[in-house]
């Protein structure tokens, strides 16, 4: 397991040099600074409009690093060979992939950090210039919307090693992984909706039932971590919750990482 | 001790769908003493680079086994005293060689200092020190070729195993890789290279194997190979014909 740190360490030195990744931090700023501008328009919901758009800029930032990052520091190596020379070393198949995650985690890690210094400090100043339109506002709240988002981005991450591991392309990944995350976040409205239609009486397709059900235990339910509307009106979430939504993603992320390095262990590179 | 053995290995890849599988090495089966320098001699697409995969462990066989120092190639552990280079070598973009080289270190077990000092010799001896700070995507592909041998050759290993070594060379840089096979050899490392450029295998090897279409057609020292006033062209030609397949060269 001593491999783990030379391979995490390649990655986020060929992940942190690539040049998407400051286009990225320089989108989230910009973001950023708009949201200094049109917060103010919301009149009195102010704070609301600067927590939601704060976080979203963070969330959104992060999924560009995933998708556009993420992706293709694994693809690469497979597409261009590079593995030849990584696992020519004593290195074995999950030792490979958990660098490479460890890699990624911290690069995201950093990323989403360096992005959140900006929007606090933005959030900052607005609170500062509009303090009674922030009455419910919660500096805890808002580290715990950002740490959740930490979490589903390395919740994706882990779930783009698994599309990376049996796809012949990276494109196929890339594809797989966006409709996870709009799979992951609309599951808990769709089997909501889905429940509401047969109390209502309203006819809904068996096999659209069952799909929507094989999905909701299958792709990971990233609403769970999506607390933007109660960071942004000051709602607090009970302890319980917030241990059972770190625990949820936990074991996804092991989970889907495990898949992974099972697939990788028979991958064959020709 | 047997440096590399193979026991009938075969491996087929399947096509596309409707492509019927190709048999890229059939009964695959020789063995390489400690510090013999083999030259693995074959047309494209004869079966040399699948053959490589799998004494790395890239690629399984379907049948035999494939031994290095004596532990089958499945266990990584073997791979402490392998070095590779691979054919086209591609390396991270935004490292740079001293970078490379540290993983390539650390991965194989070395220390710091063991580390510091590899690099520093394989650097000067790959004449890529004044380069050791760039990043290896602005390397030419003979910088990046020397960077791959350095790599292969961080951890001092016992089998060197390199696939098309000369390819994309100029003739400074194959004379380097050239000295480069005569040093591991005097050092009495094993060195097994693949080529289809046969000045090479004459200039530097003990024996050499053909292999046409996945089979390996003859194995000998190159003295009994070039006996009798053969050329190695003459004798590479010859197998190729007898096997049929002319026209892949």
């Amino acid at each position: 397991m001593t491999v783990l740190w030379p391979i995490a360490v390649i990655t986020i030195k060929e992940g942190i040099r690539n040049r998407a990744i400051y286009g990225i931090s320089l989108f989230a700023l910009l973001l950023l600074g708009l949201n200094l501008l049109i917060a103010n328009m919301a009149a009195h919901d102010v704070g609301k409009v600067a927590v939601d758009m704060a976080l979203s800029t963070i969330s959104f930032s992060g999924l560009l690093v995933v998708l556009f990052v993420g992706i293709n520091l694994m693809a690469k190596d497979l597409d261009k060979k590079t593995i030849y020379m990584v696992l020519s070393k004593p290195i074995s198949r999950s030792e490979y992939i958990i660098g490479k995650f460890f890699g990624i985690v911290l690069i995201l890690f950093s990323t989403i950090a360096f992005i959140s210094i900006f929007a606090c400090a933005c959030l900052f100043v607005l609170k500062a210039g509009y303090a009674t339109y922030f009455p419910q506002f919660s500096w805890s709240l808002v580290f715990l919307g950002i740490f959740f988002i930490l979490i589903t981005l390395i919740l994706l991450s882990a779930l783009s090693f698994l599309f990376s591991s049996f796809s012949s392309t990276s494109f196929i990944t890339l594809v797989l992984t966006i409709l996870s995350y709009l799979i992951g976040q609309s599951l808990s409205d769709i089997k909501a909706l889905i429940e509401t239609s047969r109390i209502t009486g309203a006819a809904v397709s068996p096999i659209t039932i069952q799909v929507v059900n094989v999905a909701y235990y299958l792709f990971p339910n990233l609403s769970f971590f999506d607390i933007k509307t109660q960071v942004a009106h000051g709602v607090s979430i009970p302890v319980p919750t917030i241990l059972w939504t770190v625990l949820y993603g936990f074991v996804y992320t092991s989970l889907a990482i495990t898949a992974a390095s099972l697939i990788f262990r028979k991958k064959e590179f020709s | 001790m047997t440096a590399i053995e193979t026991k009938g290995i075969s491996k087929t890849f399947k096509g596309d769908l409707r492509a019927k599988r190709v048999n890229a090495l059939e009964g695959l089966e020789f063995e390489i003493a400690q510090g013999e320098v083999f030259g693995f001699l074959g047309p494209n697409g004869a079966g040399k680079s699948t053959a490589i995969k799998i004494l790395l462990n890239l690629i399984y066989p379907d049948r035999g086994n494939a031994c290095i120092l004596g532990s089958d190639v499945k266990d990584k552990e073997v791979r402490r005293f392998v070095g590779y280079l691979p054919e086209n070598p591609y390396f991270y973009d935004y490292l740079t060689a001293e970078e490379l080289l540290w993983f390539g270190g650390r991965t194989s077990g070395l220390n710091k200092s063991a580390i510091a000092e590899r690099t520093e010799m394989l650097l000067t001896r790959m004449n890529l020190t004044t380069a050791r700070k760039r990043s290896l995507r602005t390397y030419s592909k003979g910088m990046v070729q020397r960077a791959g041998l350095a790599m292969a050759l961080i951890h001092d290993p016992q089998v060197v195993i390199l696939d098309e070594p000369m390819s994309g060379l100029d003739p400074i840089g194959r004379k380097m890789v050239g000295d480069l096979i005569l040093e591991l050899k005097s050092r009495g490392k094993t060195v097994f290279f693949s080529s289809h450029i046969l000045t090479d295998i004459e200039r530097f090897c003990d024996r050499a194997g053909i292999i046409v279409s996945g089979k390996l057609r003859c194995i000998d020292t190159l003295d009994n190979l070039l006996s009798g006033g053969n050329t190695l062209e003459k004798v590479f030609l010859h197998e190729v014909e007898k096997a049929g397949g002319r026209e892949e060269l």
